[in-house]
């Protein structure tokens, strides 16, 4: 007897649901499958015939994927509810948390490592654990896998990193190449990207990794 | 026994063939196929590829509720049952099916009587 959830799974493809919801359809894909094979059996086919006739259940499995999908979405589609909304979100908040920080002049705090100095805004990054959690959170909520919460939770750092991915090719071919532009691209990196992340980072794991509630039926 | 009705009409009269259906109880969506093919003596068949998104679609407006619910062998099937917004639907389309049929004999002459 075919294994029916992997046919169905491997037919339709990336379904992009909620990965409980795309369970849930699998399951009773191959469910369907399932039956009408034992039907056929149960009428006297043999075992190859009535796969066949399960299988015709469906012409254009790509066809079917796009219907269901179709069906299935609401307004706004998973990838934006699951990832871009809650990544906004984050990103917005740790704005605004920066902007009234620098409004309120409280100031940054100067840290020398090995000659070179950085400045921490300790009290913006004391808020990006409580923002990584509400991004995570959201993306969760949204039912979205492991690495859209943990985007969603982490968008301030990775659009720094793009950020200044961007900049430093643009000022390495502007003002040639410099040790010391190196050494302070590194220390910005440190600076709004690396520890942000990190801080960012605490707030999130413990939602990334948690069950959604309607994730109950076995792939 | 009578032909099978082309895709294009059966399409639309897919929403009533299962309301009616699950009005009179709930239903997992195999279920629901047989019970169609049967009752109109194979002049309507679903297959899965044209059942299932539609109930997902009838799920989405709130027409049916489903939920998953083990047999005696243990295995789980998702029954479908009508939700009072889709019992309000069967009324207003069964009065649409109607006077289509008054329509179309009028014009064409297709009823039995």
């Amino acid at each position: 007897m075919p294994d029916w959830k992997m046919l169905v799974r491997r037919r339709m493809g990336q379904l992009d649901l909620p990965s409980g919801s795309e369970k849930e359809v699998i399951s009773e894909l191959a469910e369907h499958l399932q039956e009408t094979y034992q039907h056929a059996l149960s009428h006297g086919l043999t075992n190859r015939a009535a796969i066949r006739l399960a299988l015709q259940e469906v012409d254009d499995w790509r066809v079917l994927a796009v219907n269901i999908r179709r069906a299935k979405e609401s307004s706004m589609n998973h990838r934006t509810k699951s990832l871009w909304l809650p990544a906004l979100i984050t990103l917005f908040g740790a704005s605004v948390s920066l902007a009234v920080t620098q409004f309120l002049r409280l100031q940054p705090r100067l840290v020398w490592v090995g000659g070179w100095g950085m400045t921490f805004y300790w009290q913006w990054l004391a808020t990006l654990p409580l923002l990584g959690a509400v991004g995570a959170y959201l993306s969760q909520r949204a039912e979205g896998p492991v690495r859209a919460r943990l985007a969603a939770g982490l968008s301030p750092a990775l659009i720094m990193l793009i950020v200044m991915s961007l900049i430093l090719p643009w000022g390495l071919a502007i003002d040639g190449f410099h040790f010391f532009r190196l050494v302070g691209f590194g220390l910005g990196l440190i600076n709004w990207v690396v520890i942000p992340a990190a801080a960012l980072l605490i707030g999130a794991v413990p939602f990334a990794f948690r069950s959604g509630w309607n994730e109950r039926v076995d792939a | 026994m009578p032909k099978r009705i082309r895709s294009k009409i059966a399409r639309g009269s897919a929403e009533i063939a299962m309301l009616s259906l699950l009005a009179e109880q709930p239903l997992y969506g195999f279920e629901i196929a047989k019970q169609i093919g049967e009752r109109t003596g194979g002049t309507l068949k679903f297959t899965l590829a044209s059942l299932y998104p539609l109930l997902y679609e009838m799920e989405k407006r709130g027409w049916v509720e489903a939920r998953w619910q083990s047999n005696s062998a243990g295995r789980d099937r998702r029954y479908y049952r009508l939700t009072p917004t889709g019992r309000r639907q069967l009324a207003p389309l069964r009065a649409e099916w109607r006077s289509f049929f008054h329509a179309l004999d009028a014009l064409a002459g297709v009823s039995h009587a």
